[in-house]
């Protein structure tokens, strides 16, 4: 590509990078962060008594920024706030790709003396064209490379979905709870007060970046509103964006301005923008991993009319509510399909009108297949959705052992045949334990699960909409 | 006068609000149908005005310092002759300097009386983080009790006209319900473009409101309007 590098291009793929400020105190968190870092790791830190515990994490520690032999291209900023206009100083005559300043206790203190050094660093980094991510932030994860902001999170193989977030714990765990649903994050970045770089800024880097194919987003209050604003409808236009709006009440808003300095915003004018954009609304963590694994996972469709399977008479009719609840349609089936069922569907107990309750038909893998196969050929429907009973799972163990491994086998090779959303729910019930395995063993085939029938609706919904949308 | 003319001339006078007349003026310039209106200033005038635009007519007080019209005898509705109109110009003004007698009073608009039909509002305002915005609602008590309004962002596309219009839960009462007329929805959405244009291109704006708008099977027609401009700065 002849395209010209993006200027936050260095800082999200460093080959460098500097701490600042790590200590024991903090069980030197943001050198551990780095065990699995690709490029080249280097301390800065005054404090003697902290050079040993970093020396044994085999990491070479320099009195100053400006004394480190090499180019920096990202630096991880951890200074008491004094310190941090002197670092901001370092960083730009040091001439870093970027810096992210984990250090807090800025505006979103509301005292005095938070403000005017947040004002102090802003003039500074704005003037001396620093990248300035944060204050009060983790910054950049970039799982390719190892570039983690916690230790837990994942290196290696990096995946196709980018988060920008305002806050640092639903970026950790965006990419945590996400990895557990087959999601993988290409390169996220948590940027707290955004004094210098602001959303919008974010957003046009992933929004050019090849390797995002999907954006997430979470967001208490904007510095650049009008460029967010149109930013977000060219990348819109180009690849799905989910925005999370957080401090949606009043309430809401007071902690968004203590968590991050951010104003209150009208929900009403964010629907609008979100609307305008073509972007999809999500209101919370759950809302926004179960869409964007719909987006990744489940076949698009701009059809709105479910076929539902239950494997109890009981959730045969929770999931009917629960999908036209979300304004989906739940029609009946084509009397060729009615006659199919007729052959081999024992309705002593069971129905098959849609939705199925297949109760009395559920010990054969064929069976289900069956039934499966009958729905993706029905004209009346859409998508197909399946309960997966955990606790059915276990019984079923009774009758074959290997009974969930043919399921699991079974589904993959329907889903690849079809053409036809599909997407199963896993009710967890009180089987928790099993139904995190079950989940994980299900997506590893590339089969999406929800957690409840709403979730799966809700996810379901989002995505005919954002199909429908963009199809006209 | 043009609307820049308009503008300049209220920033002049050290006015950070357009009156009626002069806010119809400049939406009329923007292509919007607004009531005539004309500001008179005797009774003499009041009279010619109203043989000019066509009686039946209303006559309204226009004053800075008086904010309830109506409440103050300034507001005389469905005046049909000359000697109605000379009579109302005269009640008004010794009704309102009864209520008000240290009121500014720059005369007594002249304005022709729409005919009924759904009431509309339209608005704009500035939200701190994304600009103009423009509002649509349907006036009254849906409006005031309900808030069953629709925002979009300036500049709005076709799409997010046609949007914002369906978007409110009483859309079925511009459809005409029970028999009443209906409103002419495709004009109403080339009347928000028109509004998301205008104030797009004159940010001397701040807030803007067409209350009420009446809609009608074949148009629309603009019946009160107020225009906030932004400070001096």
């Amino acid at each position: 590509m002849a395209e010209l590098a993006h200027r936050l291009d260095r800082v999200f793929n460093p080959r460098s990078v500097a701490v600042v400020g790590d200590k024991q105190e903090m069980g030197y968190m943001w050198l551990r962060g780095l065990h699995e870092f690709q490029g080249r790791v280097y301390s800065v830190q005054v404090d003697e008594r902290e050079l040993p515990g970093i020396e044994a994490l085999g990491v070479k520690n320099y009195t100053s920024l400006l004394d480190v032999p090499d180019e920096i291209d990202y630096v991880i900023v951890a200074v008491p706030r004094a310190v941090a206009p002197r670092i901001v100083q370092d960083c730009i005559e040091k001439k870093v790709g970027g810096a992210m300043f984990f250090t807090s206790g800025f505006a979103e203190t509301d005292t005095e003396e938070g403000i005017r050094l947040q004002q102090v660093i802003t003039g500074m980094a704005r003037e001396g064209g620093l990248n300035l991510i944060g204050p009060n932030c983790v910054g950049i994860f970039n799982p390719r490379i190892g570039l983690k902001h916690a230790v837990d999170q994942y290196s290696g193989d990096g995946g196709r979905v980018g988060f920008i977030s305002q806050s640092g714990t639903h970026a950790t765990f965006f990419s945590m709870v996400g990895m557990a649903n087959g999601i993988r994050v290409s390169k996220s970045v948590s940027y707290g007060n955004a004094v210098v770089l602001d959303s919008a800024d974010y957003l046009e880097y992933l929004g050019q970046d090849e390797q995002t194919e999907v954006i997430g987003i979470y967001v208490e209050g904007l510095r650049k509103g009008r460029q967010f604003f149109t930013t977000l409808h060219d990348v819109a236009r180009r690849k799905p964006v989910l925005i999370w709006k957080g401090g949606r009440t009043e309430a809401g808003a007071r902690a968004t301005a203590s968590h991050t300095g951010s104003l209150a915003e009208s929900p009403a004018i964010w629907d609008a923008a979100i609307r305008q954009c073509g972007a999809i609304r999500a209101n919370d963590l759950d809302e926004m991993i179960d869409t964007v694994k719909a987006l990744l996972y489940v076949k698009p469709t701009t059809g709105d009319r479910v076929g539902l399977i239950a494997m109890t008479g009981g959730q045969s009719v929770v999931v009917t509510d629960a999908f036209a609840t979300q304004g989906l349609s739940v029609p009946l089936l084509t009397q060729r399909s009615y006659d199919q069922f007729a052959s081999f569907f024992s309705v002593i107990g069971s129905s098959y009108r849609n939705p199925l309750d297949i109760s009395s038909n559920l010990q054969s893998v064929e069976l289900i297949v069956r039934m499966l196969d009958i729905l993706n050929a029905d004209e009346n429907i859409d998508a197909v959705v399946l309960e997966i009973s955990v606790m059915f799972l276990t019984r079923l163990t009774w009758v074959s052992p290997t009974f969930f491994d043919d399921l699991i086998e079974a589904l993959a090779l329907y889903q690849a045949r079809s053409q036809k959303p599909f997407l199963t729910v896993l009710v967890p019930a009180h089987a928790e334990r099993e139904a995190i395995e079950a989940r994980q063993r299900l997506i590893d085939k590339g089969i999406p699960s929800f957690a409840s029938f709403e979730r799966g609706a809700k996810a379901l919904r989002k995505v005919v909409e954002y199909h429908r949308l963009h199809s006209s | 006068m043009t609307t820049a003319e308009i503008i300049g001339a209220a920033k002049k006078e050290g006015r950070e609000y357009l009156t009626e007349v002069e806010s119809k003026q400049i939406l009329k310039e923007a292509g919007i149908a607004v009531t005539e209106i004309r500001l008179a200033r005797s009774r003499e005038e009041a009279a010619a005005f109203a043989k000019e635009i066509g009686m039946p007519v209303v006559l309204k007080i226009v004053s800075p310092d008086v904010l309830h019209k109506t409440d103050a005898g300034g507001v005389k509705l469905g005046l049909g002759s000359e000697q109605e109109v000379g009579k109302a110009y005269d009640d008004i003004l010794a009704s309102v300097k009864k209520h008000y007698p240290n009121a500014a009073i720059e005369g007594v608009a002249v304005q022709s009386m729409a005919r009924p039909g759904t009431e509309v509002i339209i608005g704009m305002s500035k939200d701190p983080q994304f600009g103009p915005v423009l509002m649509f609602g349907l006036g009254g008590i849906l409006v005031e009790v309900l808030k069953d309004v629709s925002f979009r962002i300036v500049p709005l596309t076709k799409r997010d006209a046609r949007e914002m219009i369906k978007e409110i839960k009483g859309y079925p009462l511009l459809e005409g319900y029970r028999g009443q007329e209906p409103a002419n929805v495709p004009q109403l959405e080339e009347l928000l473009l028109k509004v998301s244009d205008f104030v797009e291109k004159t940010p001397d704006i701040k807030e803007l409101d067409i209350n009420p708008l009446f809609a009608y099977s074949d148009g629309a027609v603009a019946v009160d309007a107020r225009v906030i401009l932004e400070g001096n700065s």
